[in-house]
């Protein structure tokens, strides 16, 4: 047999071809499985599951119940909470997504409850890459899952009915997870078989059987209990017992599944590997390229062959030792390094193999390729192959470890210089002046006329790669326009970060730090003590009162889902800093899914509109609120639609961040790519916004509530229904089926907006 | 239904690479040939694009790889030597990596104006085919997308694809949008096939394009540790100005007032102001134009402004160079040389 991965027959169960990428092949699978609940978190570049799960959702194909988690650490939570109510339980994610929910994957393989995890793989930060290796992947090999690999599409469909059959198996039961390359295979369109026969799928995947339940009233259990030595270590035998047990499980499911199916998937892909001299030895789509490069090698008389496991765990030691045993030379590709261990995990692992067999005389070289996306062609194969034929034909390694495709440098060459460094003296034009106001306690402002600050330079350069029209740009003019002195920003990731740091260009023209947005206002209240802490060491000059270097946290509505407990224990304890959170209330990086800040009903690609999906299902977050309750000296809202507005509430943040503590705003910010408007509708669609009080301009100035634009009282009112219909992401509410969805919104607009105005009219509120 | 595909030459695959700006459609129309060879013509393919984040305006490629319906596809590598590329902006000519790796006998699709031949059209080999189609003045009028254009132009100059089928899924793609949107697609793409024209006589090269690597400007012996950027604001030496799509915004400057309105609306940071004094010795603003290098074209200084000072134009070729007004000036110089 040459490809043992890849031989189709016609199975039993009738199938047609399609066209689909990783991430649409296992959303098919999970749609055809009929999961109960999924509960994700959207991060690139495995996103494309969920939002591919929401159109069919909304085109009725499925009831699988899809809960958009505040992060991947509630992810997780909430697919182990489902899992333990007995039903089926999906997620997917990727690089940092699949970090932040590892402390919970060894709760859910401990305690023994299965799921299916889709991972589509992409490199770890930092620095931030979205695409594909295997770093993610190799963090989770000690995490006590199931993991089976997909090579290429059809493989990601498959996998995911086997996945479920795996897991469940009774002398399994374990947590798996289903791993293909991001971008590669995610991303990338091929023809697929799908199954077409639901009645045939539901007999394949059958009923699972959980021999506990969270959900039996009549048979109550306790599930995780505190549990110390001597008992720990046996829970750990029965784990390390069920991962043996899969070794025997997995070939008996990809048995059947292959007389279901006519797809043949092994432990380990072995490819013309019986009489192979030399072999590389690969994970996923790079094994796949190597294929390719091993027939033109065979061509030329080399007999070169493919060796990839399609399971990661258990490792297949007794395959990979088998098929290497005559094999003079391999060369072990790892798209992600065990720093300091010379040698990717895999390289380790197929290097214990041999080791325990005695006359094993393989020579083995290990090397790191592909990171963070660099791409593996046929050239690259074809050099792996030569440096193992080399060594076969030595009979010696010259290097035993090393990284492929690094590139080492020009010393003649760099990127563009820098502009001039932005000094405090050239910003500081007094163009807000901000005075306490001894009677009322408050501050109040004087601003230059708008067009005096035109000539402020700028502390953001152009040339940044945001969409045309942008909102963030202009909020952060406006800011940068009226403050002074040093700043500092920590931008958290999102559109704002992508947009102007793609290496190796950035647009600040001031210090910047990223860091990602379940942490930056963590990482940056770390760095205001810092300052402060070293100022009264002497090691940095004091500066004259109201002078203080002035520390901005910059975050979409995103990260304050996923960062809101950094960000409220930031405010908790009331650092010198501000939160500044442009509101475009979606994902809009990573191509417009859900946020807590979406409002009710509005399409996004997790909240798709169809006959039985009318966009998202919650109302919007109130996060100003939320910070309000923490008390702290300033909160505010404000729109870059209204930069007077703005400019005057960031001069006032700015003095209560250098004198009494942490101030957060919300800015709404226009998107025109993903709000579904032409680009030069800001300045309606944001007047809208407010004029109908969805978005309302106030301020909690040390606990005092005041409105600070009034649409009622001008009268400017206008219905939430007008401002829907200015989007195209909202003009479905306006359809008479949505009525009742307009009323809600309606509704829920007029109370905040009451309880505000009440809140403004008594100052004990 | 289906025929015999032929792979032309006995190459391997039959690949087709577009060149073109986030928002112009390129991933949905590779998308639509692919599934058209793949779905309605029984051939084996892959699809698939070079971008990751979500953004209008950024440089995006798309793939198409196609063989025999029994051939296996195992690569997912990008395609380096296409037989086909299509471009969906002619600014992009202006790179010559838009027509890296293009086949001596391969053919290049452009959108363009009548009378659009770019000089770098020079670099193709001598034996390419070259097809300008004015992609945006169809879709304009037809109420459709350039893609719609484009891939109309595609199906009729390439005889590995079937035009019917190609139509069709450009149809199934968007059948849940009403009868009048499958409609303009339709005239569009047939537009797109026949009103073309063929340029003669531009290409200099012998052989294949070579295929253009090129190296980051740092690597780990060159570069700050930490992957730290010790080089504030050097975005300003980027040239964002194919991220506008037809149309620019331009000043009027017996209008204007300098009131700054569009000062603190412009997304892209493209206003060019300077200072002055009055005869009274007051110091004064004055709006001095704008830097097309930066600008994308949003409008929105357009739609602020309370003098019509500023108006949207077609941009016509060379308009922009002609009216900008540089923001750096001494930039111009610092980013010659090997900087990238």
């Amino acid at each position: 047999m040459l490809d043992s991965a890849a031989v189709t027959r016609s199975g039993p169960v009738a199938q047609v071809h399609d066209f689909k990428s990783g991430n649409e092949a296992a959303a098919l699978a999970a749609r055809d499985i009929g999961f109960h609940v999924m509960g994700y978190f959207p991060i690139t570049p495995s996103t494309e599951v969920a939002e591919t799960l929401s159109k069919m959702q909304a085109d009725g194909e499925h009831d699988i119940v899809m809960i958009p988690a505040d992060g991947e650490h509630g992810a997780a939570g909430i697919c182990y909470g489902a899992a333990l109510g007995g039903g089926r339980v999906l997620n997917a994610t990727s690089s940092q997504g699949l970090l932040y929910s590892l402390e919970q994957l060894p709760v859910q393989s401990g305690t023994r409850v299965p799921m299916v995890l889709n991972v589509s793989t992409r490199t770890v930060s930092g620095p931030l890459d979205i695409r594909c290796d295997h770093s993610d992947i190799y963090f989770v090999l000690n995490a006590g899952w199931i993991i089976l690999m997909a090579r290429d599409p059809q493989s990601a469909y498959d996998m995911n009915f086997a996945a479920v059959r795996i897991g469940e198996h009774p002398d399994v039961r374990l947590p798996v997870i289903v791993a293909y390359d991001g971008f590669l295979t995610s991303h990338q369109k091929r023809r697929i078989d799908r199954f077409d026969d639901p009645a045939a799928v539901k007999a394949f995947v059958g009923e699972r059987e959980d021999p506990y339940s969270a959900l039996d009233p009549d048979r109550p259990v306790t599930f995780g209990p505190y549990m110390n030595d001597p008992d720990l270590i046996n829970n750990k035998v029965q784990q390390h017992q069920a991962m043996e047990a899969a070794r025997r499980v997995i070939p008996e499911i990809f048995a059947e599944f292959y007389e279901f199916s006519g797809r043949d998937y092994r432990s380990v892909d072995a490819y013309r590997m019986d009489d192979a001299d030399v072999a590389l030895v690969l994970l996923n789509s790079a094994a796949e390229n190597a294929k390719g490069v091993a027939d033109k090698m065979r061509e030329k008389g080399h007999k070169v062959g493919v060796v990839s496991p399609n399971v990661l765990r258990p490792f297949p030691t007794d395959e990979i030792r088998r098929l290497l045993k005559n094999v003079r030379a391999v060369v072990v590709g790892d798209r992600g390094d065990s720093y300091g261990a010379e040698g990717g995990n895999l390289s380790l692992e197929v290097r214990a193999a041999l080791q325990q067999d005695p006359d094993n005389k393989t020579l083995v070289m290990s090397r790191v390729y592909g990171l963070g996306g660099k791409d593996f062609y046929d050239a690259d194969a074809e050099e792996f192959f030569h440096e193992a034929l080399t060594a076969a034909e030595t009979g010696k390694v010259e290097v035993p470890f090393e990284y492929h495709g690094a590139y080492a440098g020009d010393d003649d060459a760099g990127p563009a210089p820098g502009l001039p460094p932005i000094k405090a003296e050239e910003v500081s034009r007094g163009m807000a002046t901000v005075t306490p106001n001894p009677e009322t306690n408050k501050l109040e402002v004087e601003l230059k006329p708008l067009w005096e600050m035109t000539t402020t330079p700028s502390r953001i350069a152009p040339g940044h790669g945001a969409c045309p029209g942008c909102g963030f740009f202009p909020m952060l003019r406006q800011a940068y326009n009226v403050l002074e002195g040093n700043i500092v920003v920590l931008f958290q990731t999102g559109c704002a970060m992508v947009t102007t740091t793609g290496y190796p260009k950035t647009a600040h023209r001031i210090t910047y730090i990223h860091n990602l947005f379940q942490n930056g206002a963590a990482t940056l209240s770390g760095l205001v003590e810092m300052y402060h802490e070293r100022v009264r060491r002497g090691e940095i000059p004091e500066a004259p009162e109201g002078e203080d270097t002035t520390f901005i946290m910059v975050t979409g509505d995103g990260g304050m889902d996923i960062g809101m407990g950094a960000a409220l224990g930031t405010a908790h304890r009331n650092h010198k800093m501000i939160i500044l959170e442009y509101d475009n209330q979606g994902y809009m990086n990573t191509g417009s899914q859900l946020s807590y800040a979406t409002p009710f009903g509005h399409r996004t690609s997790t909240s798709e509109v169809g006959d039985k999906l009318s966009g998202k299902r919650f109302h919007h977050k109130d996060t100003p609120q939320i910070f309000a309750a923490c008390n702290l000296p300033y909160v505010f809202t404000a729109s870059e639609g209204y930069p007077e507005d703005f400019m005057r509430k960031i001069s006032k943040a700015q003095w209560y961040a250098q004198r009494e503590g942490l101030v957060y705003g919300k800015v709404l910010s226009f998107c025109p790519l993903n709000w579904r408007t032409k680009d030069d509708a800001a300045q309606e669609v944001l007047q809208t916004a407010i004029d109908c009080c969805f978005f309302p301009l106030y301020e909690v100035e040390k606990g005092h509530t005041l409105v600070t634009y009034d649409p009622d009282a001008i009268g400017r009112r206008r219905t939430v229904g007008a401002w829907l219909g200015q989007m195209g992401k909202t003009k479905h509410m306006l359809e008479a089926e949505n009525a009742e969805r307009l009323e809600m919104i309606e509704q829920e607009v007029e109370t905040r907006w009451r309880r505000l105005k009440i809140k403004s009219d008594n100052p004990e509120l | 239904m289906t025929r015999e595909v032929s792979i032309p030459n006995g190459a391997e695959f039959f690949e087709i690479r577009f060149e073109s700006i986030g928002g112009l459609g390129a991933h949905v129309a590779g998308k639509i040939v692919a599934s058209a060879a793949v779905l309605r013509m029984n051939m084996n393919g892959s699809h698939f694009s070079s971008y990751g984040s979500e953004k209008k305006g950024s440089v995006v490629r798309s793939f198409i790889r196609l063989a025999p319906a029994d051939k296996a596809i195992r690569t997912s590598a990008p395609i380096e030597e296409p037989d086909v590329i299509v471009v969906f902006h002619s600014g992009l000519l202006a790179h010559p990596a838009t027509l890296s790796g293009l086949k001596a006998n391969g053919t290049l699709i452009y959108a363009g104006h009548e009378g659009d031949v770019p000089v770098g059209l020079s670099l193709l080999p001598k034996t390419a085919k070259v097809i300008r189609v004015d992609a945006q003045k169809i879709a304009f009028e037809e109420s459709s997308r350039e893609n719609a254009v484009l891939i109309g132009t595609l199906a009729e100059a390439v005889p590995t694809l079937r035009r019917q089928a190609v139509l069709d899924a450009l149809t199934a793609t968007f059948a849940s949008k009403s009868k009048k949107i499958a409609m303009a697609n339709e005239r569009a793409f047939t537009r797109g096939a026949d009103e073309v024209e063929i340029i003669k006589n531009m290409g200099k090269l012998d052989g294949n394009v070579p295929t253009m690597s090129s190296n980051p400007v740092w690597g780990y012996r060159t570069a700050p540790i930490g992957g730290v950027l010790p080089t504030p604001g050097n975005t300003a030496h980027n040239d964002l100005h194919t991220s506008r799509t037809g149309w620019m915004p331009v000043l009027d400057r017996d209008k204007c007032i300098d009131c700054g309105m569009c000062d603190m609306v412009c997304p892209d940071l493209c206003l060019v102001w300077s200072t002055h004094t009055d005869e009274d010795g007051k110091p004064l603003v004055k709006l001095d134009g704008i830097d097309y290098q930066y600008c994308k074209g949003c409008m929105r200084c357009v739609e602020t402004c309370s003098t019509s000072a500023m108006t949207r134009e077609a941009e016509l070729p060379g308009k922009a160079d002609e009216l900008r007004v540089p923001l750096f000036t001494e930039l111009t110089a610092a980013a010659g040389g090997k900087h990238a």
